[in-house]
């Protein structure tokens, strides 16, 4: 089981960094967000800024929330990769293997997951030039990657499984418009959950990427780390593997 | 499957074997029982060796029948051909045997395991070529078999992947992405990867479609060498009458999901007819040569039907004959064409034609196949 999704996950990894395109674009659109929204509150008042955001400066506080967001993204291409080695009859080339079926779908949402981490070092030097502060260390910069590495595992295992009976190319877009902008702006990526009606705030106290980001606030500017936070964060992503590996050992077939 | 409580009085029965006595948990290679069973003097005579063994083989597809209560037995070691029209039931079998799809009855062992109880053993034994090559185009050559190696579970792979691509002729392409490769190494490839795991059984499904001539008989000549090379039992499907022909040492012609014949290709165009000889000869031809032959004439052609034993009688014929009054000669042999003909009423081309016809029925089979 190990070597096997150690390989499977090896082969999304090397695809992923292979390809120019994705990464580009990977990067790319959580970097528009950062700049060009970030910077759209630039000229509030700064008494109201560190009010509602606990910084006068917006990008600061959306850094974390961004960055959250951008595992929800990457979910969608766990799917679509999921659907391309169905179309390209990958997949039966594994299943006439003894690689057992949930390593198939392990090595899918562990190359996902893993492939949202590349946002994260460029995201952070952007930051930098937007005069974001930051006050962490080394251990808390590793509780937070990783409560973002579990999060986009939870993430990418319900896309996986969504799309585990589809062949089509266009259920992955069409399930991640379903999810993602809901997820999104039901989170407290964007703004606080004080400035939501009720419904939003009980969908946001839900909501992993309210936790991801959270916990991201924490350990880059308050030098702390809610544990309890992270342990949503594990029970999430524990949830969605459970459901992953029942979902592959029943629906993972050949067409 | 092999009687296991049998197999074990054969082993206490031999002295070197008491340590295998008294642990009987440990695992002894299948092949070495055999062996052992044959050394001994059994007490039942063993079975047939027979890589693959389908007993009444039913495939549904919700109401639609695929796979009609099939049964065949492939032997170790030989090529066998599943031959018949596109939407007879060949990929459907081949799905079954490679433990792809569950069978809706019937049983299949595939080295004595069963595909529907055993199926990863069924995966360790046996290796894949797909129709349309299937492998990681972003990967390199070595990428895609280091993948093939770990799925496989094999350690100690890489001196015989090397050996391999070395003896394929495809050594230079070891670090290239497989993207830029042609069909025919591409193909080289697949079965590589197919060998790697010294399989005892290799399924081919359609392994020549598409491809050009040259490349075709490459694969042919191939599919011959890594038979005796490696010892490996072939199962194939094709719709290509020469390729059934030309490589393979059995045949069933399998057509509507229903296997109407298995046998060699030898005896089954034996049986749909005799080779016959037409000559055109002159005024002086003398007939009375051809006493005690089968033949008609018809003005200056003359049609001589030989006797089953092909180029035996042909050269008896020709020795006889009054050849100085003869213009030209032409041999047909009987082909696969005729006894799929006598066997299902129609041609094998025919029958690919009226599928069109049926575009409908196969639009509806897609989406019950989901």
């Amino acid at each position: 089981m190990m070597r096997e999704t150690y390989a499977l996950f090896a082969r999304e990894v090397k695809k992923t960094y292979r390809n120019y395109a994705v990464v580009i674009m990977m990067v790319v659109q959580p970097l528009m967000w950062l700049i060009f929204f970030g910077s759209s509150l630039t000229h509030l008042p700064s008494n109201l800024l560190s009010s509602l955001f606990g910084t006068s400066n917006y990008i600061s506080y959306l850094l974390p929330g961004e960055l959250a967001t951008g595992m929800v993204f990457i979910g969608m291409f766990s799917s679509m990769s999921m659907i391309q080695d169905k179309r390209f009859g990958f997949l039966k080339r594994i299943l006439v293997t003894k690689a057992p079926k949930e390593s198939i779908f392990l090595g899918k949402v562990l190359g996902a997951a893993s492939r949202g981490l590349i946002q994260i070092p460029v995201m952070i030097i952007t930051a930098l030039f937007f005069g974001v502060i930051f006050r962490t260390n080394p251990l808390y910069v590793f509780v937070w990657v990783l409560s973002l590495f579990l999060m986009g595992i939870g993430l990418a295992s319900i896309y996986s499984i969504i799309t585990m009976r589809s062949k089509d190319w266009q259920t992955p877009g069409v399930v991640s418009n379903l999810i993602n902008l809901p997820l999104m702006f039901s989170s407290t990526a964007l703004f606080p959950a004080a400035l939501f009606p009720k419904w939003m705030q009980v969908l946001s106290s839900f909501n992993p990427i309210s936790y991801a980001a959270a916990i991201g606030r924490e350990a880059l500017y308050g030098g702390q780390v809610n544990f309890v936070y992270f342990g949503y964060l594990v029970f999430f992503c524990s949830l969605f593997l459970i459901l992953g590996f029942l979902a592959s050992r029943r629906w993972l077939v050949a067409e | 499957m092999l009687p296991a409580p049998a197999l074990r009085i054969h082993i206490s029965q031999a002295p070197a074997f008491q340590d295998y006595e008294e642990n009987q948990n440990v695992y002894i290679n299948k092949y070495l029982i055999k062996n052992i069973c044959f050394g001994i003097s059994s007490h039942k005579p063993m079975p047939m060796e027979n890589t693959i063994t389908v007993k009444n083989l039913t495939l549904r597809y919700g109401s639609f029948v695929a796979v009609d209560n099939i049964s065949f037995n492939v032997k170790k070691g030989e090529i066998f051909g599943l031959l018949g029209p596109n939407g007879a039931g060949k990929t459907s079998t081949i799905k079954v045997l490679t433990t792809l799809v569950p069978p809706t009855k019937g049983s299949v062992l595939i080295d004595n395991y069963d595909v529907k109880k055993e199926p990863r053993q069924v995966r360790s034994v046996m290796g894949w070529v797909a129709s349309e090559v299937i492998l990681d185009d972003d990967l390199q050559v070595i990428e895609n078999l280091k993948l093939q190696a770990s799925l496989q579970g094999l350690h100690s792979w890489e001196e015989n992947a090397e050996n391999m691509l070395e003896y394929f002729k495809i050594k230079e392409t070891r670090n290239k992405k497989v993207g830029g490769l042609s069909t025919g190494m591409r193909k080289k490839l697949e079965i590589i990867m197919a060998l790697l795991s010294e399989p005892s059984v290799i399924f081919m499904d359609e392994p020549t479609i598409g491809l050009d001539v040259g490349t075709r008989k490459m694969l042919w000549d191939l599919i011959r060498d890594i038979r005796k090379k490696h010892n490996v039992t072939i199962f194939l499907t094709t719709h290509y009458m020469e390729e059934a022909d030309d490589l393979c040492d059995r045949i069933a012609i399998i057509t509507k999901g229903k296997v109407v014949a298995i046998d060699t290709p030898e005896r089954l165009k034996a049986k749909a007819g005799s080779s016959v000889i037409s000559l055109e000869v002159t005024e002086n031809f003398d007939t009375s040569t051809l006493k005690g032959m089968k033949f008609e004439r018809k003005g200056n052609g003359i049609n001589i039907h030989l006797k089953a034993g092909g180029d035996a009688s042909f050269t008896r014929v020709l020795k006889r004959i009054d050849l100085k009054s003869v213009n030209s000669l032409r041999m047909t042999k009987p082909s696969l064409d005729n006894v799929f003909l006598n066997l299902t009423g129609s041609t094998l081309e025919e029958q690919e034609s009226n599928k069109i016809s049926n575009m409908n029925f196969y639009a509806t089979l897609r989406r019950a196949r989901g």
